[in-house]
C-alpha cells in the first residue's frame, strides 16, 4: 500500500501484496459496518432509544442510571433534526443534522441529576432526562489527567490575560514615576501590585524573577540600602515610606523588563498540575508568615492579601469541580475555607484574617496530592 | 454500485484511525486549549463590536448600512460556533433559523440574526426591528460574559474542527443559512477558518504519527480556500467579503461538497487520536 521504491518486484510478491491489501480493506469495511451499529450487530444492546417526531421526543421523559450511557436517536419527523442533552442551558452532548428516518448513536458520561433534552424544533417542548444514582460501578475514585486539561488551560488563559494587564499597569507606573507625580504614582503602584499579587502563584515558580519583583528588604544584607533591593517592595518603600520618587525611575524600568520576561516564560511553560493547589497554598502561607505577630495589618498588607485571595479564588473555582466527584469531602472543605476567608477579609483585623488564611492554605495543601497524582 | 465510494473512503479512514492510535499525553493538550480560548476571546471582542455597529444601524433605520454590516458581523460567531453553541439558549436566540420553529417567521420567539435578516433582506425595511436589534445586543453581551467564565471542555474544542465542517455541509452548501441575504460564503469562510484554527493548534500533536493525515487535511482546506477565492469581492482578500451565493456556479458548488465531506469525516477522528473519545 506504500510506494516504497522496491526494484523489480516479483509477480508473486505483487500478488501477495494485492491480496493483503484486499484483506485489509475487507477488514476495514467489516469494522465500518460494525461501527454503523446496524441492528444485526447490536453492539449497543444497552442503548436507550428516543424518537424525535414533528412534535417532540418519544418518550418525553427518560430515566437512566448514572455512568456512561448510550442513546439511539431516531428521526421520525420530516426534517433534519438535532437532539441535545442539556444541563441547565449548557449543551452536554448533541447530535446535529440527523436526516429524516435515520438513527444515530451517541454516548454521554452522566452524573446523577435532572437534565433536559432538545427534541427537534425549538418550538417543541423539551424532554426530561433523569439520571439516577447508579449501582456504584460508575463511581470515579480518582482525578484523571484528562479532567485536568480544561482547568489547567483555563488557568493559563487567566495568567495570559493577567499578564497583559500587568504589563499595562507596570508601564503606567513607570510613566507616573517619570512624570514626577507622587500621588498618581502611588495609585499606579496599587493597580500594578494588585495584578502582581493575583499572579503570585505563577511568579513564585521562577525564583529569580520572584526575587527581583517581590523580595522584601529583610532578605537583603543592607536591607533598604542594598543595591539588589528592587521591584515592588523597593517602589513601595519610596512611594509610601519615604513619600518620594527619588531613585525610583530605574527601579520602575527594571520592573517593566522583569514583567516582560515573566510573560514570556509563562507563555513557554505554564503551571503544571502538581503546582496549582500547592502554589496557591504557598503564597497564602507566605503572606501569613510575614504578618504573623502583627497586631494590626497595614493598608498595603491587607491590599496584598485581597489580591492574593482573588488569584487563589480562581484556582479554587477550577479545582473544586474536578475534585467533586472523586473527593467530595475535600472539595467541600476547600470551597468552605475559601468562602470563609473571602467573607472576613473586608473586616481586615489580623486576629480574624490570619487563621483563616492559614486554614485555606492548609486545605489547598491537603488537596494537592489528589491533583498531582493525576499527572 | 452497492458499495459507494464514500463507504470505501470511510472504511479506509477507519483503518487510518486504527493505525493512528497515538498516545497523546493529556498535558500536551493544555497549550492548544489555552490558545484556542484566547482565539475565541479575541473573536468575541470583535463580534461584540461589530454587532453593536450592526444593531445601531438597524435602530437608526439605516437600511443600506444594516444590510452591509449583517454578514461581516456574523463571521466572528461562525468561527467560534463550537463554543458559542454550548449555550443552547443563546445559540437559539442569536442564530436560530425560521425552520427551527413550527410557525417559522411568525413564531414570536424567533429572534436574532436570521430574524433581522428576514426584515432587512426580505421585507427590505428596518421597521419593527428595534426590539430584535436590542435583544441581539443583550444576548451577544451575555454570550461574551459567559464564555469569559467558561472552562473550555477539550472534547468540544477538538470535536469542533469536525463540527464546523458538518455545519458547512448541513447548512452552507445548500444556501439555506442565509436564504434572504445570500451571504452564505461569509459564513462558510468563518466556519472554515474556525475549523482550520483548531486543526492548526493540535497539529503538532498528530503530525509525527500521521503525516499523511495532516497532508490530507491541509490539501482539502486549501482546496476550499481556492474555490472560495473565486468569489472574493476583492481578489485575494477574504476580509473584504464575498459575492452572493446565487452567483456560485454549479461546478463550484460541487467542488465545495467533496472537500467539505472529506474534512468532516477525517476531522471527526481527531478526538479519538487525541484520547478524548
Amino acid at each position: 500500500m506504500t510506494d516504497s521504491p522496491v526494484s523489480a518486484p516479483s509477480r508473486l510478491a505483487l500478488r501477495a501484496g494485492l491480496v493483503a491489501a484486499a484483506l485489509l480493506m475487507l477488514g476495514a469495511l467489516a469494522l465500518f459496518y460494525v461501527s454503523l451499529g446496524g441492528k444485526s450487530a447490536t453492539p449497543y444492546a444497552d442503548s436507550t432509544e428516543v424518537t424525535v417526531t414533528a412534535k417532540g421526543c418519544v418518550p418525553n421523559a427518560i430515566s437512566v442510571p448514572a455512568g456512561k450511557r448510550r442513546f439511539t436517536v431516531i428521526n421520525g419527523s420530516e426534517r433534519a433534526i438535532e437532539w441535545e442533552i442539556l444541563d441547565g442551558v449548557m449543551v452536554l452532548e448533541e447530535r446535529e443534522n440527523i436526516a429524516p428516518g435515520m438513527r444515530q448513536q451517541l454516548s454521554a458520561q452522566l452524573t446523577p441529576g435532572e437534565y433536559a433534552m432538545t427534541c427537534g424544533l425549538l418550538s417543541n417542548p423539551q424532554g426530561t432526562l433523569t439520571v439516577t444514582e447508579g449501582d456504584g460501578s460508575e463511581r470515579v475514585t480518582e482525578v484523571s489527567a484528562r479532567a485536568l486539561i480544561g482547568p489547567l488551560a483555563e488557568y493559563q488563559v487567566y495568567l495570559t490575560l493577567r499578564g497583559r494587564a500587568l504589563a499595562k499597569a507596570a508601564e503606567q507606573l513607570q510613566q507616573q514615576i517619570a512624570a514626577g507625580d507622587l500621588s498618581a504614582a502611588q495609585q499606579a503602584y496599587r493597580a500594578a501590585r494588585t495584578v502582581d499579587q493575583q499572579m503570585a502563584l505563577a511568579v513564585g515558580l521562577f525564583s529569580d524573577l520572584d526575587q527581583r519583583l517581590n523580595a522584601r528588604a529583610d532578605y537583603f544584607a543592607q536591607r533598604e540600602q542594598d543595591p539588589e533591593f528592587m521591584g515592588f517592595q523597593r517602589l513601595a518603600y519610596g512611594l509610601f515610606e519615604q513619600q518620594s520618587l527619588d531613585g525610583l525611575r530605574p527601579v520602575a524600568e527594571q520592573l517593566n523588563h522583569d514583567v516582560a520576561e515573566l510573560r514570556e516564560r509563562l507563555r513557554a511553560e505554564g503551571v503544571p498540575a502538581p503546582q496549582l493547589a500547592r502554589g496557591a497554598g504557598r503564597v497564602l502561607q507566605a503572606w501569613h508568615d510575614q504578618q504573623q505577630g502583627q497586631a494590626q495589618l497595614s493598608e498595603l498588607a491587607l491590599a496584598d492579601l485581597m489580591s492574593l485571595q482573588q488569584g487563589v479564588d480562581k484556582v479554587v473555582s477550577l479545582v473544586v469541580p474536578v475534585l467533586q466527584q472523586a473527593h467530595p469531602e475535600q472539595a467541600a472543605q476547600l470551597a468552605e475555607a475559601n468562602q470563609a476567608l473571602a467573607a472576613q477579609m473586608s473586616e481586615g483585623s489580623a486576629p480574624s484574617v490570619l487563621p483563616l488564611t492559614e486554614a485555606l492554605a492548609a486545605q489547598l495543601a491537603n488537596v494537592n496530592p489528589l491533583l498531582a497524582a493525576a499527572n | 454500485m452497492l458499495i459507494s465510494r464514500r463507504v470505501l473512503l470511510a472504511a479506509a479512514l477507519s483503518l487510518g484511525a486504527l493505525q493512528a492510535q497515538a498516545a497523546v499525553a493529556p498535558q500536551a493538550l493544555v497549550a492548544p486549549i489555552t490558545d484556542y480560548k484566547l482565539y475565541v476571546l479575541d473573536n468575541l471582542e470583535q463580534f461584540t463590536e461589530h454587532t453593536r455597529a450592526f444593531t445601531e444601524a438597524v435602530k437608526a433605520g439605516d437600511l443600506a448600512r444594516a444590510q452591509a454590516l449583517y454578514a461581516p458581523s456574523r463571521v466572528y460567531y461562525e468561527r467560534i460556533e463550537p463554543i458559542a453553541e454550548l449555550f443552547a439558549d443563546l445559540d437559539a436566540s442569536i442564530d436560530a433559523r425560521e425552520d427551527d420553529y413550527e410557525n417559522g417567521v411568525q413564531d414570536p420567539t424567533f429572534t436574532g440574526f436570521h430574524r433581522l435578516e428576514y426584515g432587512l433582506f426580505h421585507e427590505r425595511s428596518t421597521e419593527g426591528l428595534d426590539a430584535y436589534a436590542e435583544r441581539l445586543m443583550v444576548d451577544v453581551n451575555d454570550l461574551e460574559q459567559r464564555v469569559q467564565g467558561l472552562t473550555f471542555p477539550p472534547e468540544a474544542v477538538v470535536g469542533g474542527a469536525a463540527a464546523l465542517m458538518e455545519e458547512v455541509a448541513a447548512t452552507k452548501v445548500s444556501g439555506e443559512e442565509d436564504r434572504y441575504s445570500h451571504t452564505d460564503l461569509w459564513d462558510f469562510q468563518g466556519n472554515l477558518d474556525g475549523s482550520k484554527k483548531i486543526f492548526e493548534l493540535v497539529k503538532p500533536l498528530v503530525e509525527q504519527d500521521d503525516p499523511a493525515f495532516v497532508a490530507r487535511i491541509e490539501s482539502n482546506f486549501a482546496a476550499l480556500d481556492d474555490t472560495l477565492a473565486n468569489y472574493h469581492l476583492s481578489q485575494g482578500d477574504a476580509s473584504k467579503g464575498f459575492q452572493t451565493y446565487d452567483k456560485v456556479s454549479e461546478r463550484d458548488r460541487r467542488a465545495l461538497v467533496g472537500p467539505v465531506t472529506v474534512l468532516a469525516e477525517e476531522l471527526s477522528t481527531l478526538r479519538g487520536m487525541l484520547g478524548l473519545d
